[in-house]
């Protein structure tokens, strides 16, 4: 609009109305220009994602006002029956449950299991990262050290441990995924916060007489966290597809529900007679964590336009 | 170069050290007694007793650490309770097959993923590149355990080209290779895609295609040379990671490795052979981290071991 209206007026009083355009650019080109097809891409990216996630996550949280059988219900007279029969339309499993009704309700701890995990450790990792990278010194080589050591422990064997010492209830494995993922987010956010702490405005907020903790959380972690959740987002899949090994293995939580690893497990002993038990459900991970992760590469991708109007 | 290599190795010992610490302490933490899966549900209390004297488990905690430390320092971390062998020595003898898979998986991984990166990379932002895309992202999201069985029921009992489990015959390490890497490909050419378009924009290169470089030289010998070390660091770090037991594929296709290996010695709580899993699993990985950072000289001559700036 700017070009529009600073042309003088004068200039075009000899000229046709419809000034050609005086760049060589054309609209075809713009539009096959490396930047518009990336804006593409992440437009798309965040569509079939929202679409993906959206697909699994609202039958999840309607559970329970589905018209469907109990998760738990067994009914031996209906064993295995195949999809799209009697009202199952996942089919039932190897007791005669409904698959549909188990993967949903397993879905809920799954998914409760992965938020929580997410936030804690979103949580410990923005705050020790932040910290690590804010007031350097021991803080910061007692946090790279014990990530660096986190890096070089046998991940999912540790969370075996723990899982198979303490029990699979629903904190302790929180709890762990939670542990095994606060490191990504910590690294992430100490090396924006170096990047932030050298800015003009903390030696402003300094002179003013800002303390240094209330220069961290009032304005140098507002200007970081928008990326670190970003991060955090990637994780929630993690978180799911962790907390669905831990349960294939037989250390996923039992009750009230068995989640998705577990089902999977279940079924794998019928794979060659009942294809249905274990394919269902995987595609439903698939699915749900497919999605995540393209919402995550759509938001990163998205070319930020809202720095204009700030 | 030696002082550097010194250091190198006193903290990885020392991170070897406090894992194998820790793991100590989580287990005398944790309710249960490996006496009682031991000896059997039926066992009196007398002859449970007498297990945990035979395994020393009724001295003092701190005592029982002072034994544990003698025995790290003669590598002998007692016998494994349910194999009635040295537990070091159960674990030595699994661990050449999570060492086959491991590398069967790497090589597999490396072949694939960077000449897929380097085509994404030249080709940014086109439609066929996105769909490539979007593949990589569906190979990060099959939890692997899935992604194992569905290739199991086809292609070994379906269509029985493959074994369906164990390590019988070299025919038996092509299943779970294609299981592991997916994953894998899928991260590193995500992460050689990054890389290279970083470096393809870098002016070095736009000076060096004015020049009339060849464009296979461009990107083989320049935008590759420059991205040769982070990519190198994330195979040798993957590589690592899968020492510690590809735990859920093992047990998926029943492969006699250290993954299922852990698995059984946490259902039975043997403690030697819990120990002793991480023990040698952590000094390999170790290990072969430390070989990866003194790679990086050969990789980028500009590398000084030593005195690289930690940026």
């Amino acid at each position: 609009m700017s070009l529009d209206t600073a042309t003088p007026a004068g200039s075009s009083a000899g000229t046709p109305a419809r000034q050609p355009s005086p760049s060589a650019v054309t609209k075809a080109d713009i539009a096959a220009a490396g930047a518009t097809r990336r804006r593409n891409a992440a437009k798309w990216k965040l569509i079939v994602g929202t679409i993906c996630t959206l697909l699994v996550i609202i039958p999840i949280i309607l559970a329970q006002v589905l018209p469907l059988p109990d998760a738990n219900f067994q009914d031996l007279g209906a064993r295995r029956l195949p999809p799209f029969t009697d009202g199952h339309l996942f089919g039932t499993d190897q007791l005669g449950r409904d698959l549909l009704s188990r993967v949903l309700h397993g879905g809920q701890v799954s998914l409760t299991i992965g938020l929580l995990a997410v936030l804690v450790s979103g949580a410990i990792g923005i705050i020790l990262g932040a910290a690590a990278g804010y007031f350097g010194g021991w803080v910061d080589t007692v946090v790279s050290r014990v990530l660096e050591a986190q890096m070089s422990l046998p991940l999912l064997m540790m969370l075996l441990l723990v899982v198979a010492l303490f029990g699979p209830s629903i904190p302790v494995i929180t709890f762990v995924i939670a542990i095994a993922q606060w490191p990504e987010v910590a690294r992430l956010t100490r090396s924006m916060v170096l990047v932030e702490r050298e800015k003009p405005y903390v030696s402003a907020a300094r002179i003013l007489g800002l303390h240094r903790i209330q220069i961290l959380i009032q304005h140098i972690i507002p200007n970081v966290i928008k990326q670190a959740t970003l991060v955090v987002l990637l994780l929630l899949a993690q978180a799911v597809l962790l907390e669905s090994a831990l349960s294939f293995l037989g250390a996923g939580p039992q009750r009230p529900f068995a989640t998705w690893g577990r089902i999977i497990s279940d079924g794998q002993d019928y794979i060659t007679t009942s294809w249905w038990m274990v394919t269902l459900p995987g595609l439903v991970i698939v699915l749900m964590v497919v999605g995540v992760n393209l919402l995550g590469d759509g938001l990163r991708d998205r070319p930020r336009r809202k720095k204009k109007g700030a | 170069m030696t002082n550097y290599i010194l250091k190198r190795l006193g903290q990885g010992l020392l991170t070897v050290f406090l894992t194998v610490s820790t793991v100590f302490i989580l287990i005398r933490m944790a309710p249960g007694d490996p006496a009682v899966s031991y000896a059997g549900p039926l066992a009196t209390s007398e002859q449970l007793a007498a297990v945990r004297e035979q395994f020393g488990l009724d001295r003092p905690v701190l005592e029982q650490y002072w034994i544990f430390l003698q025995q790290l320092i003669t590598g002998n971390l007692g016998q494994s309770y349910s194999f009635q062998a040295p537990a070091m020595q159960v674990v030595a003898e699994r661990m050449p097959y999570t060492l086959t898979l491991a590398a069967a998986a790497i090589l597999l991984t490396a072949v694939v993923a960077i000449p897929l990166g380097v085509w994404m990379s030249r080709r940014p932002d086109t439609g066929r590149e996105f769909g490539v895309n979007v593949l990589t992202i569906a190979g990060q999201s099959m939890p692997d355990f899935w992604t194992g069985i569905m290739l199991l029921t086809g292609f070994a009992v379906l269509i029985p080209i493959f074994p369906a489990s164990g390590f019988a015959t070299w025919g038996g390490l092509v299943l779970p290779t294609i299981t592991i890497a997916i994953l894998q490909i899928a991260l590193i050419s995500r992460m050689v895609r990054r890389e290279m378009t970083a470096n393809f924009a870098a002016p070095y290169l736009t000076v060096a295609r004015s020049r009339g470089v060849k464009n296979s030289v461009l990107t083989w010998r320049y935008a590759m040379g420059n991205s040769a070390i982070p990519v190198f660091t994330a195979l040798g770090t993957r590589f690592a990671a899968m020492l510690n037991g590809v735990v859920v594929v093992e047990v998926v296709f029943a492969w006699p490795g250290v993954g299922s290996l852990i698995v059984r010695a946490l259902e039975t709580r043997d403690y030697p052979l819990i120990q002793a899993t991480v023990l040698l699993t952590a000094l390999l990985a170790v290990g072969v981290q430390l070989l990866i950072d003194l790679a990086y000289p050969l990789l980028d001559p500009r590398v000084r071991l030593g005195k690289a700036a930690t940026a």
